[in-house]
């Protein structure tokens, strides 16, 4: 196909045909390359054992450990493509003239190849942590179902302690921080004015680190053994001893976390070098602020959780005494070295949340963001303190007890910069033009129930109140008051408000509002009662419960259900708006920033020229204010869109 | 800013705190304190309600307001006035929770540092935990039970380890909670304030039997815990004795010892078990405190019922059986 | 990397995006990389630290009766050292266009990195303990073999590097493929020195 001046098809080679097949980049090649991938895994295996003398040759649980969850999904990235470009320059062979086949979306199957654009990878994020959160939400609606009545009635505690510890670890590292990670995708080059990110190509691979880590984590529950079932925080030394399925989520979290460092270079890189001309760091949109923040966190931190896991599988594999006080390990050392990553994951798991709330009000309020600087300011202020507060999560666990209180300290102060942002929220409200389109209602549940799962938090920053609620369902109301009532909310805020830019289609609004009530409603249901359960005296990771906590257990998993089904609600406006939804203009919402001022959805290399930044991105209610100055007209004439 | 607009608001806080306020008071949220530190972290957990509620009132006031009162037309395109900032107001803003939190922080300290303070002259216990049970051992008088046994009105420090896995170590009432870890000492203080039985709960996942690790702490006098130790004590030895000592009433019921514990099956059905596994009663008994795993009773798991007993020195053995099966209904 | 810019030059592709810092943004990815390398080695540094400092039963160092062939180990931080010198001169040549002097840099280093890591597996293998002795193997082994991962990964990169520059890649414009693998063969060799002194010194 060419268009009428002329210019070269962008649709890539011809079809593979014959053996090219199965040797082209793709699933096809990929389904031999990783059992070839685990052979070279398990010869590898066999010929340093035999070397080194040791028996039984055939150890089943290293051949796992380096065959299935190591060499084989190299082979499977490998199959797909993401290394054929690196290959070939690196051995100096001359690179291909590029024709960008392998970027954007002009067909569906586009969404299920190796694709360089960040457009196409944020779309195959969304898709993916979605799926990842319908199993996870099932999980917990298993466990829940469960957990109905006292005893035991549909499984064994066995069986019970892996569903809690799948449900959390796939809602984690598969949906919330990844989720976040694909609506920056999205999104950040478009705010920035850039054609893509900095590294295309390093993109793409992160992306698909991600579902080969879902695939192990899942695959643990076919284990012999069972799923990993010490919890997502998976301590020593229960997990040193535990079945094949712990060893497995010592792997699968390195896949999410190399996923996650990876993504988190390619949005530092390209926030430092690659903004329009005029975007000083002042004029970027919170959002990317937010995401640069988040970002920070991730290089410097998911290595600890890394090591973390690297040193319980070699206590398990290896049979090292990290963790083994007989042999002079030291069984705390793990929560600290775990927990130095876990607590700035929350953050991970919410400064982009903020971002994507600072957007929604500003624009749903018409009106420029309150106290903008503070507001990057405390980003940064939560980014280093959050590297100081780990041990609040080790209480009780019986370390130093000194420790405690400096502890206590710096976790009680960062309350400060969050309040901050709520209070500069409010502020930028007042005295809008309140537009209650569903991103805002989403917005404005999230500020309600981050207020309270944030006051829960000021309670457990407290070393006496910890101690006595620690551990308990207090603890779980906590979490799901900040990661559901916060984190996944602002998640839902941004699908609805990008979704007529990412798709091309407005969704239905009054389901977005039905959507919003009925999750609203349930979720406060479900998870507020867990407050008195936890202080009452019922621990948390328990498959059975006192009698008399009966009742509450019952409200709590028909509440659930419920906060299952109003997922159903969101999933239908989904696919069905994506399918045959009403066509949306470039700019529904009248923002300012860049994303809006080009076609939805935006042509494949998002700007004709680079537009230049002249003032702040939220300048509402100043009279001839523009952020910015596009090129001859925002739908320019070359433009591309997929179908 | 309007005064009908600030009057307004301050009716939505009053409101607001109000209905907070009554929640947090007619909902019982804690247990009945029955120690010393029960007491303190409840005044922290007070002195932390009154703060939230003031300001969940302040969020809830602002936030109800600017709902109904900004609220545009759909059609209203306007935008609203371009307010970058209020110095003052972010100063406030910063400066007031700082201080409030210090506020929290200094009174979360002070309690802390009394809860762990064991005075001049405590008892003191060691707490072992293991998967899945709880042992009690009073090192000055040379006893071990499965039950705890506290005298009221004085502080017992605990001294907590595990032997397998961690294990958390919490009665609700008391407030205090500590991880028993494996190669290292933890402490904790209870100064227990009221007579009566609670429930000891294991609060840090440990495995197959993590929600059944559970066993009871008594308060009782002064006089009455020394009895009990003497009388703990004397009987070592003896079957009787030995069935508290071991931990066998902390999860099962035995009438004969006066236990009623429901996490494993009640050896009062033993001769009916027995039969149905074809075997003599003594013989059953022996071979389930042996090999825990190879019969087990309907309802019940594999892998909760320690195997440890069965290094049992073999007098000490068959004291236990002996007792377990005289101790039988018919 | 040049391809690229050519081809959109004369069919339609991305715009060139702007370069809102002096900082290349190949070489600030790399330092980046480099910083979560570190923040994993201070994992590995911080279980060092619970055995040796925090562990209630902590013993001398090395505890009885492990000995650590510091000799060796000391010959080895010579030997990288030098690598990081020979490396740097081969920069240096690309960057003044002596072609020769960027070969040789390159094989010596690799050569050097690749005696270092031979030199380790010997020191493994003869080192008198394994990695199920006491924490204190556990460390050692943990320390040294995600050093040693790091130096088998910059031996590849400096492989890919030696291939391209034999095959008359690189001029003094352009030569990121031998100044990236060079910015993470100096760190390999700065963590080597920490590595050695946490281990074998202190």
């Amino acid at each position: 196909m060419t268009t009428d001046t002329g210019h070269v098809t962008h649709e890539g080679p011809a079809p593979a045909r014959g053996l090219r097949r199965v040797t082209a980049p793709g699933f096809l090649r990929a389904a031999w390359m990783a059992p070839l991938f685990f052979g070279i895994g398990l010869g590898l295996v066999v010929f340093f054992r035999r070397l080194a003398g040791w028996d039984p040759v055939f150890d089943w649980t290293i051949i796992v450990a380096v065959g299935a969850l190591t060499t084989a999904p190299f082979g499977f990235l490998g199959g797909i493509g993401v290394f054929d470009y690196w290959l070939r320059y690196v051995s100096g062979a001359p690179t291909r003239p590029e024709d960008h086949s392998s970027h954007g979306a002009r067909r569906w199957q586009d969404y299920f190849r190796v694709n360089t654009d960040h457009k196409v990878i944020g779309v195959q994020y969304l898709v993916t942590t979605f799926a990842f959160f319908i199993i996870g939400g099932l999980l917990a609606m298993f466990f829940r179902a469960e957990l109905a009545r006292p005893g035991l009635q549909y499984m064994d505690s066995q069986t019970y302690n892996g569903l809690v510890s799948a449900h959390a670890v796939l809602m984690i590292f598969l949906f919330i921080i990844p989720a976040f990670a694909g609506l920056a995708n999205f999104v950040v080059p478009l705010m920035l004015g850039a054609p893509d990110m900095a590294f295309p190509r390093l993109n793409a691979l992160s992306f698909w680190l991600l579902p080969i880590a879902g695939i192990m984590f899942i695959s643990s529950f076919l284990a012999p053994g069972g799923a990993f079932a010490a919890g997502w925080t998976g301590y020593p030394s229960l997990a040193s001893g535990a079945p094949l399925g712990q060893t497995i989520f010592n792997l699968g979290v390195q896949w999410a976390g190399a996923s996650s460092i990876l993504t988190a270079l390619n949005f530092l890189v390209t926030i430092i070098t690659m903004r329009a001309p005029g975007m000083t760091f002042w004029r970027m949109p919170l959002l990317v602020w937010a995401n640069f923040t988040t970002s920070l966190l991730v290089v410097i931190a998911t290595p600890f959780i890394a090591g973390s896991q690297f040193f319980v599988l070699f206590d398990r594999v290896l049979h090292t005494n990290f963790f083994n006080p007989s042999e002079g390990g030291y069984v705390l050392g793990y929560q600290h070295i775990f927990w130095f990553y876990s607590h700035p994951a929350v953050y991970i798991m919410m400064l982009p949340g903020f971002g994507i709330v600072s957007e929604v009000i500003a624009v749903f309020s018409r009106k420029p963001i309150f106290g903008y600087r503070l507001m990057a300011l405390s980003l940064m202020g939560i980014l280093v303190l959050g590297f100081s507060v780990w041990a609040h999560h080790m209480f009780v666990a019986g370390m130093a007890p000194w420790l405690r209180v400096p502890m206590m300290v710096s976790t009680l102060l960062i309350a400060v910069p969050t309040g901050i942002k709520i209070f500069s929220w409010l502020a930028t409200m007042w005295e809008g033009r309140l537009h209650f389109n569903t991103p805002m209602l989403f917005a404005l549940g999230f500020i309600s129930m981050f207020v309270l799962g944030g006051l829960s938090g000021i309670y457990l920053g407290s070393v006496p109140i910890d101690i006595h609620a620690s551990d308990t369902y207090f603890i779980v109301a906590h979490i799901h008051y900040v990661l559901f009532g916060g984190s996944v909310l602002t998640i839902f805020a941004g699908i609805y408000y990008w979704f007529p830019k990412m798709t091309g289609r407005m969704y239905n609004e009054r389901l977005g509002k039905v959507h919003f009530w009925l999750t609203f409603v349930s979720f406060n249901l479900t998870f507020f009662p867990m407050h008195w359960l936890g202080l009452r005296g019922m621990p948390r990771r328990v498959s059975d419960y006192a009698d008399r906590f009966g009742d509450l257990n019952l409200v709590i998993t028909i509440s659930s259900f419920a906060l299952g089904a109003s997922t159903v609600v969101f999933f239908y406006n989904i696919i069905t708006s994506w399918a045959r939804g009403p066509i949306a203009v470039s700019n529904p919402w009248r923002s300012m920033t860049l994303e809006w001022q080009v076609s939805s959805p935006p042509p494949i290399f998002n700007f004709d020229e680079i537009p230049q930044v002249v003032g702040g991105p939220y300048e509402y209610g100043v009279p001839g204010a523009r952020h910015a100055v596009m090129s001859g007209g925002a739908a320019g004439a070359l433009q591309e869109t997929h179908p | 800013m309007r005064r009908g607009s600030i009057l307004r608001m301050v009716t939505i806080g009053v409101v607001a705190g109000v209905v907070t306020a009554l929640v947090a008071v007619l909902v019982p949220w804690l247990p009945t304190s029955a120690s010393e530190e029960m007491d303190r972290i409840e005044a922290v957990f007070w002195f932390t309600t009154v703060i939230s509620i003031v300001i969940f009132a302040l969020v809830t006031a602002v936030l109800v307001y600017m709902v109904v009162k900004f609220r545009a037309s759909p059609d209203d395109e306007s935008d609203g006035p371009p307010i970058h900032g209020h110095t003052g107001l972010e100063i406030a803003w910063t400066a007031f929770p700082a201080a409030i939190v210090t506020a929290i922080a200094i009174v979360s300290a002070v309690a802390l540092s009394r809860n762990g303070d064991a005075g001049t002259n405590p008892v003191r216990v060691r707490v072992v935990a293991q998967q899945f049970a709880w042992k009690f051992e009073y090192p000055g008088a040379g006893v071990t039970s499965g039950r705890l046994v506290l005298p009221v009105g004085r502080s017992t420090e605990l001294e907590l380890g595990s032997v397998d896995v961690i294990h958390s170590f919490w009665v609700p009432e008391f407030g205090q909670k500590s991880d028993a870890v494996p190669g290292i000492k933890t402490r904790l203080v209870i100064t227990p304030t009221r007579l009566g039985t609670f429930p000891v709960i294991c609060t840090e996942l440990c495995g197959l039997g993590h929600a059944t690790m559970r066993t009871e702490v008594q308060v009782v006098q002064q006089k009455e815990f020394d009895a009990w130790l003497a009388e703990q004590k004397a009987g070592a030895g003896a079957g009787g004795a030995l069935f508290v000592a071991q931990g066998c009433g902390a999860c099962h019921a035995l009438a004969a010892a006066g236990t009623d514990a429901q996490v494993g099956p009640s050896l009062d059905g033993v001769a009916k078990a027995a039969a149905t596994a074809g075997l003599p009663v003594a013989e059953f008994v022996r071979e389930s405190i042996l090999e825990p795993d190879k019969v087990i009773a309907a309802g019940y798991s594999k892998g909760v019922m320690p195997g440890t007993f069965a290094g049992l020195p073999k007098d000490q053995l068959e004291a236990l059986v002996a007792f377990v099966v005289g101790g039988k209904g018919s | 990397m040049n391809a690229h810019v050519e081809a959109a030059e004369h069919h339609h592709g991305p715009p060139v995006a702007n370069q809102s810092s002096r900082v290349s943004a190949t070489v600030l990815g790399m330092f980046l990389f480099i910083a979560s390398e570190a923040m994993l080695f201070g994992s590995f540094f911080a279980a060092y630290f619970f055995v040796r400092v925090v562990n209630p039963s902590a013993e001398p160092w090395p505890p009885e009766p492990f000995h650590l062939p510091v000799f060796v180990a000391g010959v080895n931080t010579a030997i990288l050292l030098t690598s990081s010198f020979s490396m740097h001169w081969a920069l240096q040549s690309i960057k003044r266009g002596n072609r020769a002097g960027m070969k040789a840099g390159l094989v010596l280093t690799f050569a050097m990195g690749l005696a270092f890591l031979l030199t380790q597996m010997i020191e493994y293998a003869h080192v008198g303990f394994n990695t199920g002795d006491h924490a204190f193997a556990s460390v050692f082994f943990g320390l040294t073999g995600l050093h040693g991962a790091h130096v088998f990964v910059g031996l590849t990169l400096l492989g890919m590097a030696t291939v391209r520059a034999f095959r008359g890649h690189f001029t003094p414009e352009h030569h990121h493929g031998v100044e990236l693998p060079g910015i993470y063969w100096h760190f390999v060799d700065i963590m080597w020195i920490v590595v050695y002194a946490t281990i074998y010194l202190l």
